[in-house]
């Protein structure tokens, strides 16, 4: 058995083609566990990273919880967060978005920190409010650092949300955790290469997101840096 | 001595940085290179250790062309001084100073014995040799960079705008600090500054550049500022050059009135205490006891300038001459003042020497074409602002 | 689950020596891997540095390296490397961690001012030696932080290797989940944080020992 031979077993399996198991379904039912992970981390990091870059107070308090936070392992907080809470989305939700608030969080204090402090004098000195400095400079102008964090933040969740299906849940991890509990590599292998499919194809987007989405005046200060 | 010979700097891009340019930089003697941003000043000057290669022509220290020399070795061999310091972060400053004597193989405790040395030629401390750089101001920061460019004792200094990061007072400092150090060390210094002032305080010669390199005027610093080549090097020296140029004469030529010979001028008259310092000037006329402040200058160290100032800053237009314990020891009037000024006074003849650089520095065609003059010189003007 | 508390004391006491076996288990298979990996960042980041044509192609590689899921790569190594063995583990966390490493050493090399790298040349370092002696000294202080970063989370990411049978103290979640026990999950998740956190206070203090001019916190991804 060879990978080519495991992958056409994989892909030609009628299981996999439609029905709950089909990669189209898992590939979907992925993607929305990843997204609402996302979704819910981006509420609660970014609002108060753009908040705590500006106003610099707790930066420290910030840098280290993100820090520690990098320590705690997915598989424990899933595990444990199933046996309290029961099997269900809510219960894999808690430790992705504990995973991907951090980097998100970073990435808004820094970027906001980022700004040039004599555009944000300037600012100020025109008649701006702080509340239209924060969101018509200093937003743009993270927008990069923040970008680059989304980007982490995405590919992190994606790889790991494979360990949902550890604890009975849907997703690509399906694939993985049952072709390695039957002995099937083919799935197993299939299941992966998904997953990898997945997150390399988010890095690119979020690569032609920076690329082509960026304001250009932003996109060009980058490039000189 | 190093010696430019026809040297040229062609960037593969096309563009022309230096263009056939001869020069002469004598032994033991400071030569500034002057002149606008983009006048291939510092190109030149990173020639000489070959940071740059030129395209065309050769340069030679001491009769031998760098070309035929190791780079590592011949930069061993020169001292080299940037704006930036560019001290090792992670070096100590005792360490940083004996960079090129570990270079060269020194065993440890001489070259840190001679880095010790050099921290005290340069004016520091000797417990700033345990700090690193980013606990120094950046005047100290450029002492360290002096000191480590002369660790090795090398015979030839190179200077790239070394002083033009920090702030003026620091900066005079560091001028008259460089001053003093050369007075006793005599190296070969090459200085590339776009500050026509500190080429002038500093230079034992001094080359004004233009566009691609080439010499508008060498001369020493009072024949530059009295006779300037032509506008536009006048344009580049600025408006207040005579005024300048009095900075570089001795004061000493102003005639002074003795204090025994009285301290009246006029309805004013200089009080003075016990000890001959002077207090203040009082209006006689006015029959009041209020003194205005008097202004003084020492005819053995300070320039011309200094005592036209005080002549200037004093109510009674009489600058106060002073010995180094602040005794007055005379006066002397605007009027002996300006006297100086005048060959007649004794001051040096203010006439435009014939210099062979001159002739090589004047732009090809401006004498011949008249219409293009005045092109020119407003373009000469307008670089010359630009370096400022 | 109701009547089950959160942690049960005396497993632990009971466990105490089993933990501890646990745990050097897991500080093998997670940081071994960061040692190699730093190993080989720091030759290739000269390289990238010296060449800088090396580093965009070399980059990209790490950056769909580090967008693997750890389970996914595991699982694939497992005809090569064996079930529940520590290679498995060890070898895709190596990537990992040079995928952190990487891009940190260049930086750090790359953030020397350029004043101190002509002073350098000017001075006559030649290229190489400039960057081993000047350049690789300035850039220690952006290495621990890349450090950090990929000890933390090597330590974190090898627990995933319980699911494939090796994987330290991952193996308390395994364990706990299947009989529902949550003693040793929390146990797990505890004595992985505060391996994560002793390692970081040792790099801190490395840092504070090998680059004492270093003011600021410089470099560390996010």
């Amino acid at each position: 058995m060879n990978w080519l031979n495991w992958l056409s077993d994989f892909f030609s399996d009628p299981d996999h083609r439609s029905g709950p198991d089909s990669i189209l379904h898992r590939v979907s039912e992925h993607l929305t566990l990843s997204g609402e992970a996302l979704l819910y981390a981006a509420l609660l990091a970014v609002p108060l990273g753009l908040l705590i870059g500006y106003t610099g107070r707790g930066v420290n308090v910030v840098t280290a919880l993100a820090g520690a936070a990098r320590a705690l392992p997915t598989l424990g907080l899933v595990t444990l967060a199933v046996l309290l809470a029961g099997v269900g989305d809510t219960a894999v939700l808690f430790p992705l978005v504990a995973l991907a608030a951090p980097p998100l969080l970073v990435a808004a204090v820094e970027g906001v920190r980022g700004t040039d402090p004599d555009v944000r004098d300037a600012a100020r000195g025109i008649g701006l409010t702080h509340s239209q400095v924060l969101l018509q400079v200093c937003l743009p102008s993270a927008a990069p650092t923040l970008l680059a964090g989304f980007r982490t933040a995405t590919v992190q969740v994606i790889a790991t949300a494979t360990v949902a299906a550890y604890v009975g849940l849907g997703g690509l991890g399906r694939y993985v955790i049952d072709g390695l509990a039957t002995r099937q590599y083919a799935v197993t292998v299939g299941g992966a290469l998904l997953v990898v499919l997945l997150a390399v194809g988010a890095q690119l987007f979020f690569a032609l997101l920076a690329r082509f989405a960026l304001p250009p005046g932003v996109r060009a200060q980058r490039r000189a840096r | 001595m190093i010696r430019f010979e026809g040297v040229g700097k062609r960037h593969p891009d096309g563009t022309v940085a230096v263009e056939g340019l001869d020069l002469e930089v004598p032994t033991g003697r400071i030569t500034v290179l002057v002149g606008p941003s983009g006048c291939g000043k510092t190109t030149l000057l990173r020639m000489v250790n070959r940071m740059v290669e030129p395209t065309s022509g050769r340069v030679l220290l001491d009769d031998t062309d760098v070309a035929e020399l190791e780079p590592a070795k011949l930069r061993r061999g020169i001292g080299y001084v940037i704006q930036q310091a560019g001290l090792f972060p992670h070096r100590k400053v005792i360490d940083n100073i004996a960079t090129v004597p570990y270079l060269l193989g020194w065993d440890r405790k001489k070259a840190r014995a001679r880095a010790a040395e050099l921290l005290e030629l340069v004016g520091l401390a000797p417990e700033t040799a345990k700090r690193y750089p980013f606990q120094l101001s950046g005047g100290q920061q450029q002492r360290v960079g002096v000191a480590r460019a002369l660790a090795a004792d090398p015979p030839v200094l190179l200077m790239d705008e070394p002083f033009s990061a920090v702030d003026p007072v620091v900066r005079a400092g560091l001028q008259e600090e460089l001053l003093r150090l050369q007075s006793e060390l005599h190296k070969t210094v090459l200085f590339v500054t776009h500050d026509i002032e500190e080429a002038v305080r500093l230079g034992d010669q001094v080359v004004v550049l233009r566009e691609h390199g080439r010499i508008a005027q060498l001369a020493d610093p009072h024949t530059l500022l009295t006779s300037p080549a032509d506008d536009g090097v006048a344009a580049f020296l600025g408006r207040d050059r005579g005024l300048r140029g009095l900075g570089l004469r001795p004061a000493k030529a102003v005639e002074l009135r003795p204090v025994d010979d009285g301290l009246r001028y006029g309805g004013w008259e200089l009080a003075l205490d016990d000890e001959r310092r002077p207090i203040g000037w009082i209006d006689r006329s006015a029959g009041t006891a209020e003194l205005q402040p008097s202004a003084g200058y020492r005819p053995d160290s300070d320039t011309l300038r200094a005592a036209l100032d005080a002549a200037v800053l004093s109510p009674a237009g009489v600058a106060v001459a002073l010995d180094a314990d602040g005794r007055a020891i005379g006066t002397a009037s605007r009027e002996a003042v300006l006297a100086a000024l005048t060959p007649a006074g004794g001051g040096p003849v203010s006439v435009r020497k014939p210099d062979p650089a001159d002739a090589m520095g004047t732009p090809a065609g401006a004498d011949t074409v008249g219409t293009a003059d005045g092109a020119d010189v407003v373009g000469t003007a307008d670089g010359a602002d630009g370096g400022r | 689950m109701d009547d089950e508390p959160i942690v049960r004391w005396y497993w632990i006491g009971d466990h105490l020596g089993y933990l501890g076996n646990l745990l050097a288990d897991h500080a093998v298979i997670a940081l071994v891997p960061v040692l190699i990996g730093l190993l080989l960042a720091v030759p290739l980041g000269l390289a990238c540095a010296r060449f800088p044509r090396l580093y965009q192609p070399l980059s990209a590689v790490f950056n769909i390296v580090y967008a693997l899921p750890s389970l996914a790569v595991f699982v694939v190594l497992i005809p090569y490397t064996g079930l529940a063995t520590q290679a498995t583990v060890m070898f895709p966390l190596t990537f990992y961690a040079l995928a952190v490493l990487l891009p940190t050493t260049v930086d750090g090399l790359r953030a020397v001012p350029d004043s101190v790298r002509q002073a350098a040349t000017a001075m006559g370092y030649g290229p190489w030696h400039r960057l081993t002696a000047v350049e690789l000294p300035a850039a220690v202080p952006y290495l621990i932080a890349g450090l950090r970063v990929a000890a933390v989370s090597s330590i974190s990411l090898a627990s995933v290797g319980a699911l494939v049978g090796r994987g330290g103290l991952g193996y308390l979640f395994v364990d706990g989940f299947q009989r529902t026990f949550p003693t040793p999950i929390v146990a797990g998740i505890t004595l992985i944080a505060v391996l994560a956190l002793a390692v970081d206070l040792l790099l801190v203090a490395a840092r504070r020992l090998l680059a004492p001019w270093a003011v600021r916190e410089q470099g560390a991804g996010s």
